[in-house]
């Protein structure tokens, strides 16, 4: 048993950071009924924005630039946690209005739509950030390795899951305690009548956008120091996002960060035993709960069905 | 009731007479025009594959995001039957058709009684698993390098087997092939079966309350496109000489769903066809100009989606005024439904 300690470990640190990716994927999903194929970009977007904010290299921020960029990098890095996620938030929310054409038709065209918006973003990140691999800078104090019971653990990956804990828990606190949070459960569960209690539901749609784009922006972040920033990062983001959600139950808060902690869970043990397969586990472990349970684990009849 | 066609209507209607004449003088014109013989010898196998995946999507309404993995099947097992077991081209292709046909029966079996995003997802999840599969099982597939020096067999006539070595020689193969698959499915779509499978697409409950098993249809459908495009991969491993997991990504089989949908998949049988050279023109046409041709084409097909999910071939017929699939389409249904009542 204590061997695969640290591997169940390992597993439930992935897990949260699994369920982080998803959170943003499931609160799209469950208003908008839309798959968002472009999460995992915007995942890659919020790391590159944050790379700028970290260590902006242009020209003509002049001395602001200079004075900025002598700031310790913990401030900058904490910066880039705010501003990252917010203008990845406006980028989902333009995503947002040029899908409203796609409302009221089949879920596909939503499907259909994020795919293409996804190879966009993907592309214009090489464009603009070239396609080598690159570094998102972490403070020193929350980097390295430590010791534990005779095992090296990376120090970071543990802040990584407890940012993804907070995260989380912020999240469902918004959710359960906020009148907003009410309005989009209620959004999730039947748009319509959201809609003829008087509630604007063109701005919800447009704020969910945001939150959830926003969401993977900031698992971005918290991310790519593990996993490395390439342009085509996100796809490596969106498989996991997206077969949690299945897994999970679409809709569902809790189904989400279940789903993630299986699926990390699952990665974590197949990784103690057959490390090359470990990926394979999430897909096996999605087609045989679906087979069983079509709606996922917590999942309740939704529109997507139809 | 349609007055009766004539014979080469019903098998060789104008548009496919057009293409095939397009492709067979394609050797003479494509050099002029600035491009060269093997992009007409991808042209034609995307052709096979884009015209049976449209099958499922514009016909039965079912969006495949995993078909890339049926693709890198018939790929693989062509090549493993050249490199393993012995160089035979018709063995080989029968292989690859099999072999992807049952990689697709056994997946349909848990896609058949799902729909719309939920079908989609585990088609990603499928496709997914083959590709992750092929990457990683070292010893049957070699890993990302994938199968190379996959030998191009001779085309055995019984009589005379000549060569296929020159691309010249192997667009023509390439093309009997494009021309066989076009036929059968042309024929297979205006069949009852292709009824059903558009009436499955316009209200599945509908169709099943008529008396179909709905899903015997889908199972059948998905099979038949994972088979052709098992034999669209068979040809593309003949052509490159070589088999990687590369065509069984995500990307990959987005792809195809792109070029299908550009093209015209939802309204017209030769959607898939006019979007898999668009494409493929596009790439070597725009490619040269600019290496971000991928985000300016992802560019064209969100607008497309949002705009125009009618493609090409919608716009077409918009413009001509030429009466639509749909429109066929809806006869046929309501054929279906008196059918059913009597």
């Amino acid at each position: 048993m204590s061997h695969i300690l640290p591997h169940l470990l390992n597993g439930l640190s992935l897990g949260l950071l699994f369920a982080l990716i998803a959170l943003g994927f499931m609160l799209i999903v469950s208003v908008m009924e839309v798959i968002n194929l472009s999460h995992g970009s915007l995942f890659a977007l919020g790391a590159y924005f944050a790379l700028v904010v970290i260590d902006p290299d242009f020209a003509w921020l002049g001395s602001f630039g200079e004075a900025y960029r002598a700031l310790p990098l913990p401030a900058r890095y904490g910066l880039a946690f705010l501003i990252a996620p917010a203008l990845v938030a406006v980028v989902g929310m333009g995503l947002e209005v040029c899908m409203r054409r796609t409302y009221g038709k089949k879920a596909e065209y939503g499907l259909l739509l994020t795919f293409g918006a996804a190879l966009v973003i993907e592309e214009t990140i090489r464009v603009l950030w070239g396609p080598s691999e690159q570094y998102l800078q972490v403070p020193r104090d929350i980097s390295g390795a430590f010791l534990f019971g005779g095992l090296i653990y990376s120090k970071y990956k543990l802040y990584a899951a407890l940012f993804a804990a907070i995260a989380i828990g912020l999240v469902w606190l918004f959710l359960e305690r906020t009148p907003y949070g009410a309005i989009i459960k209620a959004g999730a569960h039947d748009s319509e009548m959201v809609r003829a209690l008087g509630i604007n539901l063109t701005r919800l749609r447009l704020l969910v956008f945001g939150l959830g784009a926003g969401l993977a922006g900031f698992a971005g972040i918290v991310l790519t120091p593990i996993w490395g920033l390439r342009p085509h990062v996100g796809i490596d983001a969106v498989i996991p996002a997206f077969l949690i959600i299945v897994l999970g139950g679409i809709g569902s808060f809790s189904g989400a960060v279940t789903g993630g902690i299986l699926v990390g869970l699952a990665v974590g043990i197949t990784g103690a035993y057959a490390s090359d397969w470990s990926l394979l586990s999430m897909y096996l472990l999605l087609i045989a709960v679906v087979t069983v349970r079509a709606r996922g684990l917590f999942g309740k009849k939704s529109v997507l069905e139809a | 009731m349609a007055p009766r066609q004539s014979f080469a209507g019903r098998w060789v209607p104008g548009e496919m007479a057009l293409l095939f004449v397009l492709m067979a003088t394609l050797p003479l014109w494509i050099g002029p025009v600035g491009l060269y013989q093997y992009l007409g010898i991808e042209i034609a196998i995307w052709m096979i594959y884009g015209l049976g995946y449209n099958l499922l999507l514009g016909y039965s309404g079912l969006p495949s995001f995993g078909h890339g993995a049926f693709f890198g099947i018939g790929a693989y097992a062509f090549g493993l039957f050249q490199l393993r077991v012995f160089e035979s081209l018709w063995l080989g292709m029968v292989c690859a058709v099999v072999a992807a046909a049952v990689a697709g029966a056994f997946v349909a079996c848990f896609l058949s009684h799902r729909r719309g995003i939920y079908f989609a997802l585990l088609t990603i999840a499928f496709g997914q698993v083959f590709w992750f599969v092929s990457i990683k099982w070292h010893a049957v597939t070699g890993g990302e390098d994938g199968l190379l020096n996959i030998p191009r067999p001779a085309l055995e006539l019984g009589v005379i087997s000549p060569a296929l070595s020159t691309n010249a020689d192997f667009f023509y193969f390439v093309l009997f092939v494009l021309a066989v698959v076009t036929v059968l499915l042309w024929r297979l779509v205006h069949s009852p079966f292709g009824k059903v499978l558009q009436a499955i697409r316009q209200n599945e409950e509908r169709a099943r309350f008529v008396g179909y098993n709905v899903w015997l249809f889908k199972w059948a459908a998905f099979t038949l496109s994972a088979a052709i495009a098992g034999l669209a991969g068979s040809l593309f491993s003949m052509a490159q000489q070589s088999a990687y997991p590369d065509v069984m990504s995500l990307h990959a089989s987005g792809i195809i769903v792109m070029m299908t949908l550009i093209g015209g998949g939802f309204v017209s049988f030769w959607g898939p066809v006019i979007g898999v050279a668009v494409y493929f023109v596009a790439r070597d046409v725009l490619g040269t100009l600019t290496e971000t041709w991928l985000l300016w084409f992802g560019l064209v097909f969100v607008l497309a989606v949002i705009f125009k999910p009618e493609g090409i071939a919608g716009a077409w017929q918009e413009f001509t005024g030429a009466k639509g699939r749909h429109a066929l389409a809806r006869r046929a249904m309501a054929g279906l439904i008196s059918a059913g009542r009597k």
